[in-house]
């Protein structure tokens, strides 16, 4: 029903409505990407906003200055996104809790200054602009803010409906036995590292994908959106959403862009916001609002069996 | 002038080890990767520069108010947020990864209290100490040895609160062993807020310093924050000596990369060198492997 619910309603709305609800979707890529590292790898990954920079950056340039389709740009971009999340996969996942964040954080400063300094290719701080809306594809146009909505849209279900698939096939299974228990893991016989690599990895090809969309939805990229914020903003909505869903980081990503919406928030108060609901949730829901939802069915189902 | 830039270095690589500290007892003892440090040491500095202004008393006897202030809000930061986590184990996410979380919270709402309170305007902090010194060809600001004095007088002192007192003791007893510790009746909870304070203390000093060289304003505390992961980690995290040492490398590597092979990518420098040493040395350089 949600899903009906999200396919019509940009027909029934104006042009600032299909914008936010494509705010929404993107967002929710990313959150989704993130909340993959968080369940499937079991740990915080302060450089998802690189693998977004690498991406978005990847497939602008590609674009505004070899004049290539986005089309095929965008492959070029995700295989680049998978190889480096390979390599910092191989390199950093034997390190154990708190140094494969340092580490990782540390590898998304490094990608963001390279983006910052290196100036011939992404014009540096003053960053791209005049990204163009993908070109038609089998005769669908992008160039609207709806036929935009709808390509993000596909995006963010696919990634969805690819999740599901792997969480129940064997590589799901294997994953989240890795992230149990993974002495035991290895003790049984599952090769540990290339699952933790392959977790990384998913998590940076869905953050890819969201980095994708996000030139040509902004139409400018600048070093500066891609700073430790722009993780910790993903860590925001995958917790405040659920990380144990599927739907929780749409939900977490449509609470984060809708409520300051509607109570018409000045956005400088959205950082403190983001703060003091990260805070919230993880002291008193952690497992956000799908498991907050969930309770509640659970709770509203007893009531009525006690009323009849 | 390659003395020159060693001096710099050096000067740097204090306030540097000063900062490192904080972080790595908090880790140390209470295995507490604190991302809201950075912002202790900016409201550190506002502190001071506040107890400046309010009882129009010199940067040396504010600092001391200012840092009791300090201490007083991180062990309050705590109490609130912190023990609760690591008193209740199991849920979606570990202990560990929650604990984070919630300091990544608190970098956020702090920075946004502190814009709130003080305005985003970048303000000067004055130490009272002018005039340069010269050793040979080296020009040194007063200031700056002012800076390495200080951080020289708390290392002493906090070197003697470990060593020599019986809250030291207990301290050092919960970082090497938390179970044996809490075994033979040494309360965990009052030791992690006391670490909490020194660390809030020790930020307090560090952030002033750095104000009273630069500018004392709401965002100055993610640089501090990203060099203190970057020392503690070559250092290796939780060792004390090894935040001195490993924040004077940084100094050094620093102010070196910057003057002889390009400063615009100086940062990006110490990050690689960081990757390379984490990769060869997984705990760091003077880290134990456990």
């Amino acid at each position: 029903m949600f899903t009906i619910a999200m396919l019509i309603a940009p027909l029934l709305l104006g042009d600032y409505q299909a914008y936010l609800l494509t705010l929404t979707v993107i967002w929710a890529v990313l959150a989704l990407s993130m909340a993959i590292v968080l369940g499937l790898a079991g740990q915080i990954n302060l450089g998802q906003a690189a693998f977004v920079a690498i991406s978005a950056y990847t497939s602008s340039v590609l674009r505004l200055r070899y004049g290539l389709d986005f089309w095929l740009a965008a492959p070029i971009a995700l295989g680049a996104v998978i190889i480096v999340a390979a390599l910092m996969g191989l390199l950093t996942l034997r390190l154990r809790g708190p140094f494969f964040i340092l580490v990782m954080l540390a590898f998304a400063e490094i990608v963001r200054l390279l983006i910052a300094n290196w100036q011939d290719v992404t014009n540096g701080p003053l960053g791209l602009r005049d990204i163009a809306p993908p070109e038609p594809l089998l005769g669908l146009h992008f160039d609207t803010k709806i036929g935009f909505y709808y390509l993000s849209l596909v995006v963010l279900l696919g990634c969805m409906v690819g999740l599901s698939l792997l969480m129940r096939s064997k590589i799901g299974r294997l994953l989240i036995g890795v992230r149990e228990d993974d002495v035991l893991a290895e003790f049984v016989g599952i090769p540990v590292m290339r699952n933790k690599v392959l977790g990384l990895c998913i998590g940076a090809f869905v953050a890819g994908l969201g980095g994708l969309l996000l030139g040509p939805f902004l139409t400018i990229l600048a070093p500066s959106q891609f700073t430790l914020f722009a993780s910790v903003d993903m860590i925001v909505m995958a917790v405040v959403g659920g990380i144990a869903t599927l739907a929780g980081p749409l939900l977490g990503a449509a609470f984060l862009v809708y409520v300051p919406e509607l109570l018409s928030f000045s956005s400088e108060y959205r950082p403190a916001m983001m703060g003091a609901l990260l805070i919230l949730m993880t002291l008193f829901a952690p497992q956000g609002l799908a498991g907050l939802a969930s309770k509640l069915r659970i709770a509203l189902t007893r009531h009525a069996q006690h009323d009849e | 002038m390659i003395a020159q830039q060693l001096a710099n270095g050096v000067v740097l690589g204090c306030i540097y080890a000063l900062s490192a500290l904080g972080f790595t007892l908090v880790f140390g003892a209470a295995r507490v990767v604190n991302f809201a440090y950075g912002e202790l040491l900016m409201i550190g500095a506002f502190f001071t520069l506040t107890v400046m202004q309010t009882l129009s008393i010199p940067f040396f006897l504010a600092l001391p108010v200012a840092m009791v202030g300090v201490a007083l809000l991180s062990v309050a930061l705590f109490y609130l947020t912190i023990r609760s986590l690591q008193r209740r184990a199991t849920t979606a996410l570990s202990g560990e990864l929650q604990v984070i979380l919630v300091t990544l919270g608190l970098l956020y709402v702090l920075r946004e209290t502190a814009n709130f309170i003080w305005g985003t305007a970048p303000r000067q902090m004055d130490m009272g100490i002018h005039g340069i010194v010269l050793f040979g060809k080296v020009v040194v600001t007063k200031q700056r040895l002012a800076v390495m004095a200080i951080t020289f007088l708390l290392v002493i002192a906090l070197y003697g609160l470990l060593y020599r007192t019986r809250i030291g003791r207990a301290l050092r007893a919960i970082a090497q062993n938390r179970e044996g510790a809490a075994a033979i009746g040494l309360n965990a909870d009052r030791i992690t807020a006391f670490v909490f304070a020194v660390s809030g203390a020790m930020a307090c000093a560090a952030g002033s310093l750095l104000g009273s060289l630069y500018a004392v304003e709401s965002d100055m505390g993610s640089s501090p924050l990203l060099k203190s992961f970057v020392i503690v980690i070559f250092g290796g995290l939780g060792s004390v000596p090894g935040a001195i040492v490993g924040g004077i490398l940084i100094g050094l590597l620093e102010n070196l990369s910057g003057a002889y092979v390009s400063f615009a990518f100086k940062d990006m420098i110490t990050f690689i060198v960081l990757i390379v040493v984490l990769l060869l040395r997984p705990a760091g350089l003077f880290g134990r492997s456990t």
